[in-house]
C-alpha cells in the first residue's frame, strides 16, 4: 500500500518535472561563463554560439560574456559552486571541467557541474620544423628513441592535454621527449618555428598560419580518421593529406578534446533541457559548419548518455595517465 | 600624531609578515633545485625571503630614535589634521567597498556619493541626490549598455529584473 | 617589410574615419584623465582595457594609445596652470612651469610645453621606424633564455636607475615578484600562494594593483594636503601659440638631448618619469641660466616635456618587439596586447604586420591630433579643476572601483583596489618606489617561467644563459647595469636636484 502510493507520488513528481522540463524558459539576462582568458579557444567558441543564438533569436534574453579563466580555467568552473542551482549561468570550456580537480586543490568536484552538451571536438597533430629531416612520425619516433631525453616538445601549459598526450606517446612508443610547457599555442608554435624546440601537438588552428607560411609541417593527426578535405593550405598539401597516426604507425588510436557546456548542480528541472535544445540548434546552423570547418575540428553533438560515456571514457584515459605521471594531488 | 618612524616601523612590520606568509607559502610546493630547475616554490620563497630581510633592515633603522634620540627628530608621517582628513576620505571608501559587496556597486556609488556630499562636504541635499542618482545611471548606459559588460549587482538590480 | 613601405602600409590601415574617430575621442579621454588628479594615463588606460576585449586590435591599440598621448598631454595642463602633475611623470614639469605661469606667462609656458612633447614624441616614433624593420630579423632567435636575459636586463637597469632607498626598493621589486607568482604556476601547473582561498585562484590582476597604487594612493595624498584648486585662467590664441613656436629653435640643444634622454629611457624600461627628472637635470647642468631654473625657466619646461614623450613613444617598440614595457602605461597595454589574443615579440612584426604599422602610423598622427586638441581644450579642463575637488574627489573614486571591477568582475578586486590605494599611499610617503613593484608584478611571472622554461631545456644547467651570443651580451648588459649603481660617483653628478 505504501509502496504503492509512493510509487504513484513518484510518478506524479516526474510528471510535473516532465511538464516543467517543457515549461522552463529564461525570464532574466543569462551569463555564458568562458573558462579561458579572452581571444583563447574556449572564448571563440563561446562568442561564437553566443553570435549564432543571437543571430537566430533562440533566446529571448539578453546573453552577456564574462571571462574567468584564471588557474588554467578553475575560476570559471568554481562558478557552479558560487552559483550553485542558478540556472542564468552557463559555464563553457574543455574536458578541463572533470579533468582538473585530479591535479589541483579547487573549490568545486566534478559533481558540482550538470552535463549539457559537448558541440566539437578539438583534433591534435604531432608537428615538426619544415626543414626536419623526418619524413613521417614513425622516422621522427625512431629518432627520438634513438636519444631518449635529448629531443624537446613544446606544449601550452603543464598537466594539461597537451603533456597528457606527450605522456601517451612515450607510453606507447617508448620514446622519451623534454616536455617543455610554454603559455598558450601560439608561443609553442613560435618556438618550433625558431627551432626551440623539436615538436609540438597543436591544435590545426593554432598552426595553420605557420604551416601556409612553410615554417612548420604536420606529421599526422591523432584521430581515428583522416581531417576532411577542405581548400589546400600549402601549394600542394591539404588537411585531408595528413595520414592519421595509426596509420602512420604509432598505436594512439584517438586524442581529442571536447567543447563543453555546463550548467552549475541544483539547477531547475528543465533547465539543461533547455539550453541543450538550444544548442541543438546552434549545431545545426550553416554559421556554426563554418566555424568548425575553418578551426578544423570534428562537429559532433553530444548529450545526455552520449556525454556520459564519452566524458566516462576520457576520464578513465586520462586518470591512468595521470596516476602514472603522479600528477593527482590528495 | 603619527611619528615617521611609527610609520616607517609599521610598515616594516606589515611587509615582514607579508615575506613570513610568502615563505610558508612557498616552502607546500618544495623549495629546492630539482633536475630540471627550480622547483615551484622556489622562486616565491627567495622573494619572500628579500621581502623579510629587507623588512627587518628598514625596521631596525626605523627604531633606531630608540636609541639615538633627535635622529628623526620632529619628522611626522601624519599630522593630527592630516590624519583627519586622510581618514574622512578613507572610512566612506571602506563603506563604498561594504556597500558595494552586500548591495551592488550601482547603490554602493550611489549611496557613497550621497553620503559624502552631504554628511561631509554639507552640499546641498538636492544637488548632492542629483549627482548620486544620475553617476550610477551613466555607469550603467556607458558599461552594460554600451560596453556589455556585467556590472556586480545586489538585490535592487535582482528586483528590477536587470 | 622595411621602414619605409612599412610606414606607407600602415598609413593605409590607420587612416580611416573610424581609426580618426578613435583617436579622437582617445586623445580626449586622455586629456580628462591626464587632467584629473588622481587619474593618470596607467589607470585611464586599464579602465578603458576591459572595454576594448571585443574591438580589432588595431582599432583597440589606436584607442589606448592615443589615450596615452592624451594623458601625457594633460598632465602637462595642470602641473603649468595649478602646480598639480596629473600624471608622475609631469611632476618635473611643476618645477619651471608653475613659476611661469604665475609669472603671467602661462600661455608661453603652455605653448612650450605642448609643441616640445609633440617634438620629442615625433623624435620617438622615428626612431621606431627606423628600427622596426631590423628588429623583425631577431623574429626567431628568442626563445626562453633569451627572454630570461630580456626581462633581467629590464631590471637591471630599472634598478640602477630608481633614486629609492636600495632596500626599499628591494622590498618593491621582490614584494611584485612574489604578488605576481599568486595563482596558477603554468610551469608546474599547482596553485601557488592561494592558502586555499578561491578568491586568489586566479592571481592578482597588476591592473587592479595599479588602479589603487595610483590611482586612489593619489588621491589619498591629495586629500592630505588640504588641496585648493587655485586655477589661473588660461587662454591660448593661435598667435601666442605661434609666437612661442618661432622661438622653439632657440632651444635646439635641449630638444635633441632631451629627445636622446626620453628615447634611451623608453627603450631600456626606465620610464617617462626617470626620463623627465633626468632630462630636467642635465639641461640645469647645461645652461648658461642655471640660477634661473625653479624660477620660471622656459628649459625647465622644455627639457621634461621632451623627454617624457619621447619616452613614452619610444617605450611602445620594446612593448611590441620584446614585450617589454618601457613604462607602467606601456605595461598595460601589453596585458592589452595579449587579451586580444597578439604576442607581444619579434613575431609580431611577422605575423601582424597590419596592427604594428597601423600603431607606428597612428602614432604620428595621434600625436598631432592630440597637440591640436590639447591647446583647443585647455581653457575647458582648466574650468573642470574649478569644481572644488570635494566633488571630483568622490567622482574619481567611484570610476576607480567601477574599474576594479570591470577587470575581470571579480568582486574581491574592490577590497584589492581599495589596500593596494592605502598601500600606494604609505608606500608614497616613505619613499618605496611604485614603479618597480608594477614592474615586478607585469614580467615577474613570466621572468620566472622564461628561466624555469630555460633550465627544463638545459636539464638544470646554468649554461644555458651564456650558450649564444644573443642571450650572452643579454644576460652581460644586465650584469653591467645592475652594478651601475656602485660607480656611483659618475651617477651622482648626473643626479638632478630636486627641485
Amino acid at each position: 500500500m505504501t509502496r504503492r502510493l509512493g510509487m504513484a507520488l513518484g510518478f506524479l513528481a516526474a510528471g510535473m518535472a516532465g511538464a516543467a522540463a517543457q515549461g522552463w524558459q529564461p525570464t532574466k539576462p543569462i551569463e555564458f561563463v568562458v573558462t579561458s582568458s579572452p581571444g583563447g579557444g574556449t572564448d571563440n567558441f563561446t562568442r561564437m554560439i553566443q553570435s549564432i543564438i543571437m543571430k537566430y533569436k533562440l533566446i529571448d534574453q539578453p546573453i552577456v560574456v564574462s571571462n574567468k579563466g584564471g588557474g588554467s580555467g578553475a575560476e570559471g568552473y568554481l562558478v557552479s559552486k558560487t552559483a550553485a542551482g542558478d540556472p542564468y549561468k552557463v559555464i563553457f570550456g574543455t574536458n578541463n571541467a572533470y579533468l582538473l580537480p585530479y591535479v589541483a586543490k579547487l573549490g568545486y568536484k566534478f559533481s558540482d557541474l550538470t552535463p549539457v552538451a559537448a558541440l566539437a571536438l578539438d583534433e591534435f597533430l604531432l608537428w615538426v620544423k619544415a626543414d626536419a629531416p623526418y619524413k613521417t612520425a614513425k622516422d621522427y619516433v625512431e629518432a627520438v628513441k634513438a636519444k631518449p631525453e635529448t629531443y624537446k616538445m613544446g606544449g601550452s601549459q603543464s598537466k594539461d592535454t597537451d603533456q597528457t598526450l606527450t605522456s601517451i606517446l612515450s607510453t606507447v612508443t617508448g620514446a622519451k621527449f623534454i616536455y617543455v610547457p610554454f603559455q598558450g599555442g601560439g608561443a609553442v608554435g613560435t618556438q618550433l618555428a625558431g627551432g626551440h624546440v623539436n615538436s609540438h601537438t597543436n591544435n590545426p588552428n593554432e598552426s595553420i598560419g605557420q604551416w601556409k607560411a612553410g615554417q612548420v609541417r604536420p606529421l599526422c593527426v591523432f584521430s581515428p580518421a583522416r581531417l576532411p578535405a577542405g581548400p589546400k593550405v600549402t601549394e600542394t598539401a591539404g588537411w585531408a593529406d595528413i595520414p592519421t597516426c595509426k596509420e602512420a604507425g604509432i598505436p594512439v588510436e584517438r586524442f581529442q578534446m571536447p567543447r563543453t557546456v555546463w550548467l552549475p548542480a541544483g539547477t531547475p528541472p528543465g533547465a539543461a533541457q533547455f539550453y541543450e535544445g538550444v544548442l541543438k540548434k546552434v549545431s545545426e546552423t550553416p554559421e556554426w559548419q563554418e566555424y568548425i570547418t575553418r578551426t578544423v575540428q570534428t562537429g559532433q553533438f553530444l548529450s545526455g548518455d552520449s556525454l556520459k560515456a564519452f566524458v566516462a571514457n576520457d576520464d578513465k584515459l586520462s586518470r591512468e595517465v595521470f596516476e602514472r605521471e603522479g600528477w593527482i594531488v590528495k | 600624531m603619527v611619528a615617521r618612524w611609527q610609520a616607517e616601523l609599521g610598515m616594516a612590520a606589515l611587509l615582514a609578515v607579508i615575506g613570513i606568509v610568502t615563505i610558508i607559502g612557498a616552502l607546500e610546493y618544495g623549495v629546492g633545485w630539482s633536475p630540471s630547475g627550480p622547483e615551484p616554490g622556489a622562486f616565491p620563497f627567495y622573494m619572500g625571503i628579500i621581502v623579510l630581510l629587507a623588512s627587518v633592515a628598514n625596521g631596525l633603522r626605523a627604531a633606531l630614535p630608540l636609541l639615538r634620540p633627535g635622529l628623526w627628530a620632529g619628522q611626522a608621517f601624519l599630522k593630527p589634521e592630516q590624519m583627519r582628513l586622510v581618514l574622512g576620505f578613507t572610512l566612506p571608501i571602506l563603506g563604498l567597498v561594504v556597500a558595494s559587496l552586500m548591495l551592488g556597486l550601482y547603490v554602493g556609488m550611489a549611496l557613497y556619493l550621497f553620503g559624502t556630499l552631504v554628511l561631509q562636504n554639507r552640499y546641498p541635499v538636492i544637488k548632492a541626490g542629483l549627482i548620486a542618482l544620475t553617476t550610477p545611471f551613466l555607469a550603467y548606459l556607458l558599461i552594460e549598455r554600451v560596453f556589455k559588460v556585467a556590472m556586480l549587482k545586489g538585490p535592487l538590480e535582482a528586483f528590477l529584473g536587470l | 617589410m622595411d621602414g619605409f613601405s612599412g610606414l606607407l602600409h600602415g598609413f593605409g590601415v590607420a587612416l580611416t574615419w573610424h581609426h580618426i574617430l578613435l583617436m579622437v575621442i582617445g586623445v580626449l579621454l586622455g586629456i580628462l584623465v591626464g587632467v584629473l588628479p588622481g587619474l593618470g594615463a596607467p589607470n585611464g588606460v586599464s579602465l578603458l582595457l576591459p572595454l576594448t576585449f571585443t574591438m580589432d586590435p588595431v582599432a583597440a591599440i589606436i584607442l589606448l594609445t592615443s589615450m596615452y598621448w592624451g594623458a601625457l598631454f594633460g598632465g602637462s595642463t595642470t602641473s603649468i596652470l595649478f602646480n598639480i602633475p596629473g600624471e608622475p611623470s609631469s611632476v618635473a614639469t611643476t618645477f619651471d612651469g608653475y613659476p611661469m605661469a604665475q609669472n603671467g606667462r602661462a600661455t608661453e609656458a603652455l605653448s612650450f610645453a605642448f609643441l616640445s612633447a609633440g617634438f620629442g614624441a615625433i623624435v620617438g616614433v622615428l626612431l621606431i621606424t627606423a628600427l622596426s624593420g631590423w628588429v623583425t630579423q631577431f623574429a626567431l632567435k628568442f626563445s626562453s633564455p633569451e627572454f630570461f636575459g630580456v626581462y633581467f636586463l629590464a631590471f637591471a637597469s630599472f634598478v640602477g636607475l630608481s633614486g629609492a632607498p636600495p632596500l626599499k626598493a628591494a622590498v618593491s621589486i621582490a614584494l611584485g615578484f612574489s604578488l605576481a607568482a599568486v595563482g596558477m604556476d603554468s610551469v608546474s601547473g599547482s596553485l601557488r600562494l592561494t592558502f586555499g582561498f578561491d578568491v586568489l585562484l586566479a592571481g592578482i590582476s597588476f591592473l587592479v594593483a595599479v588602479i589603487g597604487l595610483f590611482g586612489i594612493g593619489e588621491l589619498i595624498l591629495t586629500i592630505e594636503d588640504g588641496l585648493k584648486l587655485d586655477g589661473i585662467r588660461a587662454k591660448i590664441t593661435p598667435r601666442d601659440v605661434l609666437r612661442t613656436a618661432m622661438q622653439m629653435p632657440k632651444h635646439w640643444a635641449t630638444l635633441l638631448r632631451s629627445s636622446i634622454v626620453g628615447c634611451w629611457m623608453g627603450i631600456t624600461p626606465g620610464g617617462p618619469t626617470a626620463a623627465s627628472f633626468m632630462s630636467y637635470g642635465l639641461a640645469k647642468r647645461f645652461s648658461a641660466y642655471r640660477a634661473n631654473f625653479g624660477k620660471g625657466e622656459p628649459d625647465g619646461v622644455i627639457a621634461p616635456e621632451t623627454a617624457d614623450h619621447s619616452a613614452g613613444t619610444s617605450a611602445m617598440l620594446p612593448m611590441m618587439a620584446l614585450g617589454l614595457p618601457g613604462s607602467a602605461t606601456a605595461a598595460v597595454m601589453l596585458g592589452g596586447l595579449m587579451i586580444w589574443g597578439l604576442n607581444p615579440g619579434p613575431m609580431l612584426f611577422v605575423e601582424r604586420p597590419d596592427f604594428v604599422w597601423g600603431l607606428i602610423a597612428s602614432m604620428y598622427l595621434g600625436n598631432v591630433v592630440a597637440v591640436v586638441l590639447v591647446l583647443a581644450t585647455v581653457p575647458l579642463f582648466a574650468s573642470i579643476l574649478r569644481i572644488p575637488f570635494a566633488i571630483i574627489g568622490p567622482l574619481i573614486v567611484v570610476v576607480c572601483f567601477i574599474g576594479a571591477y570591470t577587470i575581470a568582475g571579480r568582486p574581491f578586486d574592490l577590497w584589492l583596489a581599495l589596500a593596494f590605494g592605502v598601500l600606494g599611499y604609505a608606500f608614497k610617503k616613505l619613499d618605496y618606489p611604485i614603479a618597480p613593484l608594477i614592474l615586478a608584478m607585469v614580467i615577474g611571472d613570466k621572468a620566472e617561467d622564461a628561466f624555469r622554461q630555460s633550465m627544463i631545456m638545459s636539464k638544470g644547467s646554468l649554461a644555458i644563459f651564456w650558450s649564444n651570443p644573443l642571450v650572452t651580451s643579454l644576460m652581460l648588459l644586465g650584469l653591467v647595469l645592475l652594478f651601475w649603481p656602485l660607480l656611483g660617483a659618475l651617477r651622482q653628478r648626473l643626479r638632478p636636484s630636486r627641485a
